[in-house]
């Protein structure tokens, strides 16, 4: 579950889940969804995996999105359902990947970073709580 | 008897729209906090915590003079936008990504032309969407011209003069450019692969967000002396570009807050914000940072430069005349988010002092030797973006940005909403009908760029631009008002 919150000129991100992994695929949906307004697989999706490893939580989390983010720049594809494992600071995610169509995946913000501007990811009495600031 | 201070929260008076935030008000802070605003900006200022980022930037190894906010203050990240710091390499002092910013070298160029409003109203439906249609705007978006990699590597060592060759750029454009374009020390080999890949085909591109390519008509002189030497007079026809370095310059933005993660800890500075992330200027890091840094400001200049060759040539085909013939020169092109090592005069001291504007303005006075000769009389342009609806300023620098902002004044309205607040009170209503009635051709991607942009989201730039000219930072010329815009 996730729900996008104010800062002046930009706007944050703010996911709960009940598990680490749910934590770090909902901030990937929920990127992708501020970015476009129609983020679904078409028939053309193949799979796409992704490694990548961080000193720690938060860090892992920046580097998660600032990749879907780079992915999305400079290959023109448009992800989703991501499946995440996470092991010591280190994260493997499968997800569809198709080459972004702007007529029917409606591209409709810019993002130009995944800020560490008050980047937090927390756990809760009922689960995992995280928030990131995108600089549009 | 003792003197009546009027204080406001923290923030003492000590002049004109001038607010000082004293060095006591959270310890560890090197030097005081000075804020240039109206009084009846105030209560907004603090509410929005950005005081609280000026205080933060006075913690920085090495600061000059006081940690300084323009009156388009707002809340940004580490830095506060409109915040101004000069740090002097011979004490420590540091380079921080923090306080150019992610959009390195954002900033806006003016095209001046011999066009009156009448050659040009009857056509400006056309224009605009020549213009949306030429332009890429928008994410995702390529640009028209490619520049292969070694290319693309001279254009962040050498700035818009390597686009001469190509027909894009004149040595006269160059002339009238900031820095002319160019940085010394520029290193495109510190720029990352990432960095270059997301640049690759991005120059020439608008981008999102704030940016925007304008037509304008000059609605008021203030300063006939001024604006005649600039070409400018009541009823012509401009262009107002506001870009950056796209997505190259994000990335080397990113790229330095990594790799400068763990630099507090090695240089023994003690921060009470991440995102200030620094290193001293003659560093390892710091010199790596400042290499890329400078390429993607190269990079940015380029990117306007582009733009506005793009612009040109929309004219062209719309007007049926070459572009020299319409008299659409560059009356110049300054950054506003950008580091620069510049003399200043620090208490008793000339000293070269790394300056940061982290959305402020460089404003040279009259006489200036950085300025084009053109300029030397009258001091550097600085143009100033309002909103889409209302207008936007032309300013010249004044002495008092020497000895007040190291050489800088504001450099916008600043957001009075969110984005989300912008697209509430859009709901069921025509942005771009609304924009029309005011005399505005408006085109953007989607419905959201306007709703978000739209002008009721803006401060009012007017009351910006009074404190710095009341402060004596920068003086005003002439208010421009929007008839065309296109955004991403």
């Amino acid at each position: 579950m996730y729900e996008y919150f104010e800062h002046t000129a930009d706007v944050g991100i703010r996911v709960r889940a009940a598990s680490l992994e749910e934590l770090f695929a909902e901030a990937g949906a929920a990127l992708m969804a501020f970015m476009l307004d129609a983020p679904a697989p078409g028939p053309t999706a193949t799979q796409r995996t992704f490694e990548l490893a961080a000193d720690d939580l938060e860090e892992l989390l920046h580097e998660w999105l600032s990749e879907l983010l780079y992915t999305y720049e400079t290959e023109h594809l448009v992800l989703g359902d991501f499946r995440v494992k996470l092991r010591d600071n280190a994260l493997t995610a499968e997800g569809w990947a198709e080459p972004l169509v702007p007529k029917r995946h409606l591209p409709s913000h810019e993002v130009k970073a995944v800020t560490y501007h008050a980047l937090t990811v927390q756990q809760g009495d009922n689960g995992y709580l995280a928030e990131v600031v995108l600089d549009i | 008897m003792p003197v009546q201070v009027n204080t406001f929260g923290p923030l003492e008076e000590v002049g004109v729209c001038t607010w000082r935030l004293p060095r006591t008000y959270k310890p560890g802070m090197r030097v005081d906090g000075m804020l240039f605003a109206h009084p009846d900006q105030l209560e907004a200022i603090l509410a929005d915590r950005a005081v609280e980022q000026v205080a933060n930037v006075a913690f920085l190894p090495g600061i000059q003079g006081a940690s300084l906010a323009m009156p388009d203050i707002h809340w940004g990240y580490g830095f506060c936008i409109g915040g101004v710091c000069a740090t002097d390499p011979a004490e420590g002092g540091v380079i921080s990504p923090g306080g150019v910013g992610y959009d390195i070298n954002c900033g806006v160029r003016l095209l001046r032309s011999d066009l009156h409003l009448n050659d040009v109203q009857p056509h400006i439906k056309e224009l605009v969407n020549a213009l949306f249609r030429q332009i890429p705007t928008g994410p995702g978006r390529e640009g028209r011209y490619h520049f292969d990699q070694p290319m693309l590597k001279r254009l962040m060592r050498e700035g818009p003069r390597a686009l001469i060759e190509r027909d894009l750029a004149t040595p006269r454009d160059i002339a009238f450019t900031e820095a002319e374009g160019r940085l010394a020390g520029a290193e495109p080999d510190r720029v990352s692969d990432r960095a270059i890949t997301r640049g690759l085909n991005q120059c020439g591109t608008l981008g999102g967000g704030n940016h925007f390519l304008e037509v304008q008509v000059v609605e008021r002189v203030e300063d006939r002396a001024a604006a005649a030497v600039m070409g400018l007079s009541e009823g012509m026809i401009c262009v107002l570009i506001h870009s950056g370095s796209r997505g190259l310059g994000y990335q080397v933005c990113q790229d330095a807050l990594k790799m400068l993660r763990d630099a507090p800890q090695r240089y023994g500075i003690s921060l009470p914000d991440r995102q200030l992330a620094c290193a001293p200027i003659d560093s390892e890091h710091g010199q790596s940072y400042l290499g890329a840094m400078r390429a993607a400001a190269n990079f940015a200049w380029c990117n306007r430069q582009v733009l506005m060759a793009q612009a040109r040539h929309v004219f062209e085909r719309v007007l049926g005349r070459r572009w020299q013939d319409l008299g659409m020169e560059l009356v110049y092109d300054v950054a506003h988010n950008i580091a620069k090592l510049e003399e200043h005069q620090v208490d008793s001291a000339r000293k070269q002092v790394m300056v940061h504007r982290k959305g402020a303005t460089r404003a040279f006075p009259p006489g200036h030797a950085e300025l084009p000769a053109p300029y030397w009389q009258i001091g550097q342009p600085v143009f100033i973006p309002g909103d889409m609806g209302r207008a936007s300023w032309v300013l010249v620098g004044q002495p008092g940005s020497m000895t007040k902002s190291f050489g800088s004044t504001c450099h916008g309205a600043g957001r009075a909403m969110s984005r989300t607040a912008a697209i509430k009170a859009s709901q069921g209503r025509r942005i771009e009908n609304e924009l029309l009635e005011r005399g505005v051709v408006a085109r953007a991607r989607g419905w959201r760029g306007l709703a978000e942009e739209q002008p009721d989201a803006y401060k009012d730039v007017d009351i910006v631009v009074d404190v710095v000219h009341r402060v004596g930072l920068s003086k005003k010329v002439a208010r421009l008002r929007p008839i065309g815009v296109i955004k991403g």
